[in-house]
């Protein structure tokens, strides 16, 4: 975790910009507030945040319109606050760009994982040895061990593992999936991953009804959600 | 001029005519062929007046007269010439024939006329429908002065109601005779216009038809007009009448798009106002909690504060949830998703539970994933769960259960069983099931309601039933989302 991390909370409401702000100060973070996207904005420019947390609903220039303009010039991570129910929203944010989102009203240490995921994704230099708990999954050796096993994996369940693994708390998009797996090969449907991703879950999972490392994210597509050791 | 052209005055001037010509020839003493040229032309002035019965009848009495009066001997039928007789004959001939030739062209003359009238009628009514109707009322008005115009007395427009022939009159001029009712029922079912001699003159029912389905009927009583005009007519009125109900239809779906649109929007208002708060107040009480780890007393008091506001999310949750349905916002988005998924999503809604009782979780290696939409089955599953937790003794476990249906390989069954009170013996039937629609409905409240409504959305369906031991096993039956047989790479 990079303690010095700086935050930029984006909300029109100040209850939530000023709570959030106190949490995110008390876990180590530095971070900087802005009303609305127009803000938020020309904070991101000035200021060069490690990371974004932006409300979707503003009246001045949304969370939208400051993603898609973000994206233009930034990779900085970025992660909307979408409320229930709205799933389109949420889609169509990950579209435009954010890497995440927290789902109002969040619990803190549920947000705090979240950042912290994407601070490692971003900070940390790629390597070929992914570690979790209880999972490494050595990229070049092609090798992967759970709970002190080693589970024997087809070639296209290891580079599912691997892209996910390597994306960890990143939704992805079985649209992405498919052109990374698959190399966008024409005949491949989202049930061709869903037979695929059946049979590594059944393989890596030492719990079936309780998966520790790759779930299913409505609408998107799937996640990997054990955070890298 | 209409007295000139009723029936006894053509013949009384077919007769004074030929009177005068006859008169005039004996008076001056013109010569039979003189004579001969003067009856042709007034023969040929009645038949252009008198029609074809009067200017034959006037051929024949001036042959007689011709012959009567100028042919010797003079005041007999009888010639002594044979030269007249052929004479005579030629006159008979010619005359019955220039009668013949002038009645065949004003009748062709009239009938050109009719069309011409009828064709403006025609395209007045099509200018009429199509440009300024806009409501039914103005429909029948039109069609009416259609009617009128190609001459019928009586009649009006019909339109059927549902697929039965209930007849709402939309326009009528006189009395509708009600034993014509099933008349145009006939003439609706058989899509056949259908033609009838009346005490009016003639009868003539038209259906109205448009793309193979019959929108009414236009009736013309006691009209002359042709039936082609008539049908074309029924052809103009059909369409418009077609092209009124597509213009209410799309009226009403306008109407419903728009409050569908404003119901979202309130929607999507409510539960950002409703929810921003409760963020704000999670937040905060996560931060007291964290500051007053060191005292009992007070971390009591912030973990009541953060029961009842997550008590107060899920109430909002549920509001939406329903809101949603009404508003039709919950038209489900299936997806496969994974029961285990489910049940984490679950586990992450309710920390509070989980973190207060023991609940197990267990996924049977064969059960197949649910076709349903995640958000809406994760809010089914909340509500059982709930449910569970308030009805248990402290303590007590809940489990959480997902396998293949039984009976139906279609299908997977998740279940939530809790050790709470049970149902009332008395509801349930010998194989120990009960109807939900009891007071177990009152017990669970609203969170039952609400997982039934989602459970039908999502096609599928929710029992409660007694568990052996003691406790309620609540059922939800969910379509299943079988994989593809595919070779594994």
């Amino acid at each position: 975790m990079t303690i010095s991390s700086v935050i930029l909370v984006v909300d029109d409401d100040p209850a939530i910009r000023d709570s959030l702000s106190k949490e995110l100060r008390a876990a180590g973070y530095s971070t900087l507030t802005a009303n609305d996207g127009i803000e938020g904005l020309s904070a991101v420019q000035s200021r060069g945040p490690d990371l974004v947390l932006t409300d979707l609903a503003m009246p001045r220039s949304d969370g939208f319109e400051l993603i898609a303009a973000v994206r233009a010039f930034s990779r900085v991570p970025m992660i909307v606050l979408s409320v229930r129910g709205a799933d389109p929203d949420k889609v169509r944010a990950l579209d435009l760009g954010a890497d995440d989102f927290v789902t109002k009203p969040f619990s803190v240490t549920e947000l705090l994982a979240r950042v912290r995921a994407q601070l490692r994704r971003t900070t940390s230099p790629p390597s070929s040895m992914l570690a979790f708990a209880d999972l490494t999954v050595d990229v070049e050796r092609r090798h992967v061990v759970q709970g002190g096993r080693e589970v024997r994996l087809t070639p296209t369940e290891f580079s599912l593992l691997e892209l996910l693994a390597a994306n960890a708390g990143k939704p992805m998009f079985i649209e992405q999936i498919i052109a990374r797996v698959w190399r966008s090969a024409p005949s491949t449907t989202a049930d061709t991953v869903r037979v695929h991703m059946s049979s590594l879950r059944k393989k890596i999972e030492p719990d079936p009804s309780e998966p520790r490392y790759i779930v299913t994210e409505p609408w998107v597509g799937y996640r990997f959600i054990a955070e890298p050791l | 001029m209409k007295l000139l052209r009723s029936g006894p005055a053509r013949w009384l001037l077919a007769i004074v005519s030929i009177a005068a010509v006859t008169t005039v020839g004996r008076v001056i003493g013109l010569n039979p062929s003189t004579v001969g040229f003067l009856y042709l032309i007034v023969v040929l002035l009645i038949s252009v007046w008198g029609g074809l019965l009067v200017g034959t009848v006037s051929s024949i009495i001036a042959t007689l007269c011709y012959n009567f009066f100028f042919f010797p001997p003079l005041y007999t039928f009888t010639i002594e010439e044979p030269a007249n007789w052929f004479a005579l004959a030629a006159f008979l001939v010619a005359s019955v024939t220039v009668n013949r030739l002038v009645v065949a062209a004003r009748v062709q003359a009239e009938t050109a006329e009719q069309r011409r009238k009828e064709l403006e009628t025609l395209y007045g009514l099509s200018i009429d429908l199509f440009t300024a109707t806009n409501r039914v009322g103005a429909l029948g008005e039109a069609a009416g002065r259609a009617l009128q115009l190609l001459g019928a007395r009586e009649g009006g427009l019909v339109l059927f109601e549902g697929s039965s022939y209930r007849q709402k009159v939309i326009w009528w001029k006189g009395q509708k005779p009600d034993e014509i009712e099933d008349l145009i029922a006939g003439v609706g079912r058989h899509q056949e216009a259908v033609e009838l001699p009346s005490p009016l003159g003639r009868d003539v029912y038209l259906p109205l038809i448009v793309g193979g389905k019959t929108s009414g009927a236009l009736v013309a009583r006691g009209t002359e007009a042709s039936k082609q005009a008539l049908e074309s007519a029924a052809r103009l009125v059909a369409l418009a009448v077609e092209r009124e109900r597509f213009i209410e239809e799309n009226a009403h779906v306008q109407a419903l798009r728009e409050s569908e649109a404003l119901k979202t929007s309130l929607l999507r208002a409510i539960s950002h106002d409703l929810t921003t708060p409760i963020t704000a107040i999670t937040i905060r009480t996560e931060s007291l909690r964290r500051r007053a780890a060191a005292d009992p007393d007070l971390l009591e008091d912030v973990a009541a504060i953060a029961a009842e506001t997550d008590r107060l999310r899920r109430r909002i949750d549920n509001l939406l949830s329903m809101a949603r349905l009404e508003a039709g916002k919950a038209r489900p988005r299936r997806e496969p998703t994974p029961p285990a998924d489910l049940f984490r999503a679950v586990r992450e809604n309710l920390p509070l539970v989980f973190a207060a009782r023991p609940v197990t979780l267990h996924v049977d290696a064969d059960c197949p994933d649910a076709n349903v939409d995640p958000s809406l089955a994760l809010e089914i599953l909340v509500n059982l769960v709930e449910n569970a937790h308030r009805v248990s003794p402290a303590g007590a476990p809940i489990e959480l259960m997902a396998r293949r249906h039984p009976l139906d390989p279609n299908k997977l069954r998740l279940e939530v069983l809790d050790r709470g009170p049970g149902l009332p013996p008395s509801v349930a039937d010998a194989d120990g099931n009960i109807a939900t629609e009891t007071s177990d409905v009152a017990q669970r409240g609203l969170g039952l309601e609400i997982a039934r409504s989602l459970a039908a959305a999502n096609g599928g369906m929710i029992g409660l039933a007694p568990r052996p031991g003691g406790g309620t096993i609540a059922r939800i039956d969910l379509p299943a989302a079988l994989l593809p047989v595919e070779e594994q790479a």
